[in-house]
């Protein structure tokens, strides 16, 4: 009995961050609710500075995408997530795990870009906004090209 | 020595060609670098639609070389080719492989495209007509099949240089003037305005087509579903 709690300690001591872990299934389904939400607030972005500009629009949109980039998403690519379903399978590709130094260029550009977006917004400068918009778009892609499955 | 020379390819074959190279290369680099330039490449996609279909229809009734049916690869025209026994001009047999196949490798791609979706911000102009998920695959046999094309335009362009430098013959020049210096051969005939102003209503008809500019406008948003404003 002692020795099973004293395991269990010793467990949850080694793992550390274990209580913050989430279960696999979780961990990918807030991957894509994450990327599904920041979709929707690309696309507010995009309506924006191609029709007219409604600054406070772009300001939550891109206060919305930054958030997200500084989650600090990383976490919810737990080992062994390379598979699964969360809303639907995962479209993660294996490399991600793998090639650490890759995901973390691209995904500190995205976070760079993210916070560059917010930036622009608050100015209200519609041609900057666009410009910027184009810059997290290609951020997007660095890390769709080489960490996600073309169906 | 009687130097001549004969009309090879009349100026809307070159034309189409020189500016599907142009099409070509700018659609790679603007769908490489993405971003913004998503947007100049689904215009020049659309671009692509009308040279392709030009061309398309210029291989029906445009000027002899141009012809799909003269350069046709049948088995009998291979073979007296590979025993160096083909005397023609214009397209020989291999290279009517090589129009075929990057004729319709780059209709593929641009057929695809306008139903692809980046998964970022932008749309090809026809995606709305089908669903995300078939959406999403044509997006991925774009992707694959632009490997492809790389594959395609290498070997054309390793062919050029194979017969400028083992062959010795010049392919590039006739493509840019028209001309090839030859004694024997006839000039291309046909192709004649009414037939390029056909050729061109049915390239405009195709990028418009593709364009999407015909569906119907979205329904105007019911007056600001009201929602709550936090």
């Amino acid at each position: 009995m002692k020795s099973k709690l004293l395991l269990a300690l010793i467990a949850i001591t080694l793992t550390g961050t274990a209580a913050a872990q989430v279960k696999p299934e979780d961990a990918i389904k807030f991957r894509q609710s994450g990327y599904t939400f920041m979709a929707w607030n690309m696309g507010r972005i995009k309506m924006n500075v191609e029709g007219t500009y409604n600054k406070d629009e772009v300001i939550k949109a891109a206060n919305a995408i930054q958030a997200i980039a500084n989650s600090g998403m990383g976490a919810l690519y737990l080992p062994g997530t390379d598979k699964g379903t969360g809303w639907e399978e995962t479209r993660v590709k294996p490399e991600l795990f793998t090639n650490k130094e890759g995901v973390g260029k691209v995904a500190g550009a995205f976070v760079k870009e993210a916070n560059e977006m917010a930036k622009v917004a608050a100015s209200g400068d519609a041609a900057a906004a666009k410009e910027q918009f184009g810059k997290l778009g290609a951020s997007c892609k660095g890390c769709h090209d080489d960490f996600k499955i073309k169906k | 020595m009687s130097s001549k020379r004969i009309r090879l390819w009349d100026l809307p074959t070159r034309l189409f060609h020189w500016g599907l190279v142009l099409c070509v290369v700018a659609s790679i680099i603007s769908g490489q670098l993405g971003g913004n330039l998503m947007e100049w490449h689904g215009r020049i996609g659309l671009l692509i639609v009308g040279l392709v279909a030009f061309r398309l229809a210029w291989g029906l009734f445009g000027s002899t070389y141009a012809r799909f049916a003269q350069f046709f690869p049948t088995p009998a025209k291979v073979r007296a080719y590979l025993k160096g026994e083909w005397k023609g001009h214009g397209h020989n047999p291999l290279g009517a492989f090589s129009v075929f196949g990057l004729l319709g490798l780059v209709a593929l791609q641009v057929l695809t495209g306008l139903f692809s979706n980046d998964d970022i911000a932008f749309v090809g102009p026809l995606a709305d007509l089908i669903s995300r998920d078939l959406s999403n695959r044509l997006t991925g046999l774009h992707h694959l099949a632009s490997n492809l094309l790389f594959v395609l335009i290498g070997l054309h362009l390793a062919a050029i240089a194979f017969y400028a430098h083992v062959k010795k013959e010049n392919l590039v020049k006739p493509m840019v003037t028209g001309w090839k210096e030859t004694a024997h051969g006839e000039s291309a005939k046909g192709g004649g305005l009414v037939a390029f102003i056909a050729a061109l209503l049915i390239g405009c008809c195709a990028a418009y087509g593709a364009s999407g500019a015909w569906l119907p406008e979205p329904p105007p948003p019911p007056p600001a579903a009201e929602t709550p404003n936090w």
